[in-house]
This record gives structure tokens, C-alpha cells and sequence, in this order.
């Protein structure tokens, strides 16, 4: 019997730590009940695990150390299944042209702020939730930028166009509920060319079904751009271990400058 | 171009190129061409660790015995350190590796990374696959 259970915990040891995070674990909770959102987490990705475990081999937008898992998909991608942005035709016709000159507009190319939900469905970098009772932040690594979804809250008045635009939150039942209003127009929403107007109303719902997943539905509706709202799913997998660091994009960005040059000397770029 | 014994065009099944790409500060495209895949050999000169982008550089002998230095670009420190690279200590001036990835569309000794074979052998990724940041095979909205 005793044999048993050395040989046994022997065999134990043998199995990798990644198998046991495959398992899925209960949802953790706050002291109000409502599911803990916290922890660092890599956007469009569904595989279990550290980021090593998801990402190591082929790298990012690879499939991690296992070959048969999903890769992660880009935010500046169009993934199999994902429905066509809903954009007036002029408007389709602009987004169109972002993506036959290979997204040399693109506004990250020039460092600027991302904005929502690109910066939630991409996977090359971390984002780190901090959540409280009263308060929920969102640290991004892409770009250095952060989000503050107070809960149970009014937008200001006097909101200035911004970016990442202005946050408030709310639960229904176990989903956390965001309502961003108050953004600029100088942001891409999902996928190459994707602009948007000031009008821009995003609804985002974070549901965390397991330890490991959240899953992430947002609805975009711009009246002056698209015939009807604009919806999306992605997840966002757990991912213990993994640090948000400083990534300062203006250190020494030279796309600008190569795009400007290429264009001068009329080498072709187009599709 | 022939006269570099030590990079071959298009002699590697770049069969990574497919695959979706994670997003990425800017576009592959506009810069470099999918269509001349190049593998180079040589001796490290310089790594300049920074965001957005990495740059390395890399002395390659042609057969002529005269030195050509290359530039690369590749992922940002904090994606690197994530993939298992090491600052000052994964690659050093002076190691010889071999580098796979594109080269740039203006011609120049300019090139993509992708994957470096280190002096030990050991392999680690660099850089994105190729068409990072373009946009994908299809535009976000259908094409009528």
C-alpha cells in the first residue's frame, strides 16, 4: 500500500504543471460576492496556462507549446467568422483604403493611444485589472495606458474627447457592465482602418466563467459611421506570473519616417 | 545580391507565414517584402534594446571577403524578455548567429527578423511573423 502511494506521488511529480491549469477552476470572488476580475491577462487568446505555456515556440501569434491550439488573434486582424464592421459605404470605402495601403495610417504606427476595444482584444501585450469594491482600473501595457471604470457611476459633463474615452461600470448579476462614451476620433476600433466618430458609444461585458477565461462581448454604435451597431467577442486568458512593464513607444519609433520615405521614392507598398 | 554566400532568397519553406499574427505597432508590409524571405549568418556587432521596436545589427562576410553590415528589427524589450530572452546576457557583440526573416522593400541591407539561431544552437524567436500589423488576408468590412 505504502509502495503505492510513493510510486503514485512519484508519477504525480512526472506531470507537468501546465496540465493541471488545463482543469477549470471556480471563479474567485470579492468580499462582495461579485467575481474577482483581478490579475494579468492577455487579450484574443483562449489557451490555458502561463504565457510561456501560450506563447512560447512560434512565439506570439503562434500557439504556444501546444501545436494544435488557436493562435492569438491580432486586434488589427479580420479572424475567420468575425462579421464585416457595419460601416456606412463611404465610410467602408475609407476603412478599405487603410487596408490596401497596408495600415501605414495606422495611429499606433505614430504611437498614439490605441483606444477601446483595441486595446482589450490584443494579445502581444499584457493588461493588468485591479479591481475594488467602488472601483475597477485596468492597466495596458501597449502604450502605457490605463482605464478607470468607477462602478455605479455617472459619466462627468464636461467630458474632453479622449482616447481611451471615459469609463463607468456596473454589475448585472455576475457580468461587469462598461459604458465608454466621450472618446476622440482618432482611434482604430477593431481590425485595420476601423475609425470611428466622436459619437462613438462602446458597451463592453466582462463575464469570468472560470479561474483562467473572461469572456469579453462588445457593442459599438456609431450612428455617423455604421448602418447598426457593431459587435464582438474575444476572451481574455489568466496569466499568473506575467508582469506589466513600461513600453515607451516614442523612445525610438521610426515607421513615420520609413512610410514618408518609401512613399517619396514610389516604392510599392499597396496590396 | 548573389555575391553573399552566407544569405539565401526564398530558400526557406517560410511556412509560419500563414498563421494569424498578434497585433503589432505597425505594419510589415509597408516596409519589408513577404516574397524575399532571406537567412543570414554572422557575427553580432551591436543590439540597440528599445521600444517600439528592436534593432540589431549584424557583420556578414561576402565571398569576396568584404564586410556588409546588416540591420534587423524585431519585438520590443518586454516582449523579448517574455519569449526568454535575456538583455546582455542571450546574445552578445561578438557571438555568430543566423537570422531568418524578410527583407525591406527598399533593397538596402535592411531585413525582418523572425527566428535567431544562437552560437549554441539554441533557436528563439525575434520578431512577428511576416504581414504583422497589415490587416490580415481580409479588411475588416466585406469587400463589394
Amino acid at each position: 500500500m505504502k509502495r503505492h502511494v510513493v510510486i503514485g506521488a512519484l508519477m504525480l511529480s512526472l506531470i507537468p504543471a501546465s496540465v493541471f491549469a488545463q482543469a477549470r477552476t471556480p471563479v474567485p470572488r470579492g468580499s462582495d460576492g461579485r467575481p474577482d476580475l483581478t490579475g494579468v491577462w492577455q487579450g484574443g487568446s483562449t489557451v490555458r496556462g502561463s504565457w510561456d505555456d501560450a506563447n512560447s515556440g512560434f512565439g506570439v501569434g503562434g500557439s504556444g507549446k501546444n501545436p494544435d491550439a488557436p493562435p492569438v488573434v491580432g486586434s488589427n486582424e479580420r479572424p475567420a467568422g468575425r462579421e464585416a464592421a457595419p460601416y456606412q459605404e463611404w465610410a467602408a470605402k475609407k476603412v478599405l483604403e487603410s487596408f490596401n495601403k497596408r495600415a501605414i495610417d495606422d495611429p499606433t504606427a505614430r504611437c498614439l493611444p490605441p483606444g477601446v476595444p483595441r486595446s482589450v482584444m490584443l494579445g502581444l501585450f499584457p493588461q493588468k485589472i485591479v479591481q475594488t469594491p467602488k472601483e475597477i482600473v485596468v492597466l495596458y501595457e501597449y502604450m502605457s495606458t490605463f482605464r478607470m471604470i468607477p462602478l455605479n457611476a455617472k459619466h462627468p459633463d464636461d467630458l474632453l474627447p479622449s482616447y481611451m474615452g471615459d469609463s463607468v461600470g456596473h454589475w448585472e448579476g455576475d457580468t461587469l457592465v462598461v459604458d465608454v462614451i466621450g472618446f476622440n476620433d482618432r482611434t482604430w476600433l477593431a481590425g485595420t482602418g476601423t475609425f470611428h466618430s466622436e459619437a462613438l458609444h462602446v458597451t463592453e461585458r466582462y463575464r469570468r466563467v472560470d479561474r483562467d477565461r473572461i469572456d469579453y462581448e462588445v457593442t459599438m454604435d456609431d450612428p455617423k459611421v455604421f448602418t447598426k451597431p457593431w459587435k464582438l467577442t474575444s476572451t481574455l486568458m489568466l496569466r499568473e506570473g506575467t508582469r506589466v512593464q513600461e513600453y515607451v513607444c516614442a523612445e525610438n519609433n521610426l515607421d513615420p519616417a520609413n512610410f514618408e520615405k518609401l512613399l517619396k521614392e514610389g516604392v510599392q507598398i499597396t496590396r | 545580391m548573389t555575391r553573399w554566400i552566407s544569405y539565401a532568397c526564398g530558400l526557406i519553406a517560410m511556412t509560419w507565414i500563414t498563421a494569424d499574427r498578434a497585433a503589432a505597432h505597425h505594419s510589415f508590409g509597408a516596409e519589408y517584402d513577404v516574397n524575399k524571405p532571406v537567412t543570414i549568418t554572422g557575427v553580432l556587432t551591436e543590439i540597440d534594446w528599445r521600444s517600439p521596436h528592436t534593432f540589431f545589427f549584424v557583420d556578414v562576410t561576402g565571398q569576396d571577403g568584404k564586410v556588409a553590415n546588416w540591420k534587423f528589427e524585431g519585438y520590443p524589450p518586454t516582449v523579448l524578455a517574455r519569449l526568454g530572452w535575456k538583455k546582455d546576457q542571450t546574445m552578445k557583440p561578438g557571438d555568430r548567429i543566423t537570422v531568418t526573416g524578410w527583407r525591406a522593400r527598399d533593397g538596402s541591407n535592411w531585413a525582418h527578423s523572425r527566428e535567431i539561431t544562437l552560437a549554441d544552437g539554441k533557436k528563439l524567436m525575434f520578431g512577428p511573423p511576416a504581414g504583422t500589423g497589415d490587416g490580415g488576408n481580409a479588411p475588416a468590412v466585406d469587400v463589394r
